[in-house]
């Protein structure tokens, strides 16, 4: 296994913050801003984790790395043990969260940059992208075009935005760039053999399917990956 | 985080930064190695007896410092994601330098070669030495790699010193061990 570079001995300094606000983006996603502490540095990309006793859960920094406040994309999960927490959260109630933190950040090369996303993996895309990223091409996997949060900003900042709806969708819900189905199928479908620096975030079976892809079809590519699960 | 991703069942595996390589890469052997001697110096702490704490003091910071050898060697030579890491500087062999000073003011002087052996920690500790030389060639097969293709050998100058000392390193803690556990070296009958 690759080394990572994160102690296992967690020394990240704490903070505890108030919940200022909590929007609902669809049916099962919101997003929940908290007090930024004084001195809290991030770089685009990165995450925090919030603390309580031995439960850990990370959560990645939307940006703009320069607001007064923390937001963050959450999807309920419904049996979850931390997420049905955070989603009944009430304005002024206190939460523990480390310092930020992680290597999944924007790194340029002379390739395309491709962005992959399946559900709130879109987080780290939207830092990008409030952080002045443009150009790259982008791909949400979402189940119904109602997670498609963060479209506006994204459509504007990207080369090419995709959406990728695997439920089935009228093609008037998707848009004329969207997509009826998996994003590793509009990959290995749609997309133009080359070398590309593929940005994978989401849910664990999505990196596995499109790393295999990428390993088969798109060899030469540069792979960086945060996995949610 | 689930600890597989299944992502290199077919023998291929990504870099720090990013590239997808064949596992029988140098940069792997470089870090595997890394990695193997991490896991002996652990092995040699879960060993220590009573009354080394200075010991394990310093092999907990070499652990942590091998973490960060691992990463760097994980990433291209001047990646952005290399980049982002901390550099290891000369100060990383010094410090093991003054550790093996401090040790060796301690040991009778050696009149003649020693086996590596003797108490179970002094053997953990000849393990980690000949795991660190197999980590140095590997490290500067690789350094001679990125050298062949142009890519610069600067940053890897701080690393084989501080794998070089840390062998050093390795050998006095096994005499100091052996003084340690009231056995003394292992002396070659040759
Ligand atoms: C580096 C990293 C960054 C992350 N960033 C975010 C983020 O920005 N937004 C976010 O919503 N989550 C994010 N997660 C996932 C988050 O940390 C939690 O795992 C998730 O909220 C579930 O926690 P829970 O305690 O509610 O569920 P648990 O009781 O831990 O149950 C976990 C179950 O939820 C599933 N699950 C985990 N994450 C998701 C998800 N996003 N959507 C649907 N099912 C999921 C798991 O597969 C598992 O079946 C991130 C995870 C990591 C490792």
């Amino acid at each position: 296994m690759m080394p990572r570079p994160t102690p296992a001995n967690d020394i990240r300094p704490r903070f505890v913050v108030a919940v200022t606000a909590v929007r609902w983006l669809s049916e099962g996603t919101f997003e929940i801003r908290l007090e930024r502490p004084v001195g809290f540095k991030f770089l685009p990309g990165q995450k925090i984790s919030f603390v309580d006793g031995a439960l850990r859960r990370d959560y990645t920094l939307l940006g703009p790395v320069d607001a007064p406040e923390l937001a963050l994309c959450v999807r309920h999960v419904p049996d979850g043990l931390f997420s049905p927490r955070l989603s009944r959260a009430r304005i002024g109630d206190r939460f523990q969260i480390t310092a930020p933190f992680g290597y999944f950040t924007l790194k340029t090369s002379g390739r395309p940059a491709v962005f992959v996303a399946t559900g709130t993996g879109i987080a780290p895309f939207v830092a990008f992208a409030n952080a002045g990223a443009r150009g790259f091409d982008l791909l949400h996997g979402v189940r119904t075009p109602a997670e498609l949060y963060y479209r506006d900003l994204l459509f504007t900042a990207a080369r090419r935005y995709i959406p990728c709806v695997s439920a089935a969708a009228g093609d008037g819900e998707i848009g004329p760039e969207g997509f009826a189905g998996r994003v590793d199928r509009f990959l290995s479908t749609q997309y133009p053999d080359g070398a590309y620096d593929f940005f994978l975030c989401g849910r664990i079976q999505m990196i596995r399917d499109v790393t295999r892809l990428i390993d088969a079809r798109f060899s030469g590519s540069r792979v960086f990956i945060e996995a949610y699960d | 985080m689930k600890i597989y991703t299944q992502t290199g069942d077919q023998g291929k595996t990504s870099l720090f930064s990013g590239e997808r390589v064949v596992k029988s890469d140098a940069r792997i052997h470089a870090y595997g190695d890394i990695d193997e001697l991490n896991s002996v110096v652990g092995a040699l702490i879960a060993a220590l007896l009573p009354d080394s704490e200075a010991a394990e003091g310093q092999l907990k910071e070499i652990q942590s410092d091998l973490f960060q050898v691992g990463a760097w060697l994980a990433a291209t030579s001047g990646s952005e994601a290399q980049a982002r890491l901390n550099s290891i500087t000369i100060g990383y062999s010094q410090r093991i330098e003054s550790w093996i000073d401090g040790m060796d003011a301690q040991l009778p002087e050696l009149k003649s070669f020693i086996l590596p052996g003797g108490h179970p920690t002094a053997a953990w500790a000849h393990i980690a030495r000949t795991v660190c030389r197999r980590a140095e060639r590997a490290v500067i097969l690789l350094a001679e790699q990125e050298a062949a293709a142009g890519r610069s050998f600067e940053g890897f100058a701080p690393i084989v010193a501080f794998i070089n000392r840390l062998s050093d390193y390795f050998f006095v803690l096994a005499r100091w061990l052996n003084q340690h556990a009231g056995m003394g070296d292992v002396q070659w009958q040759g």
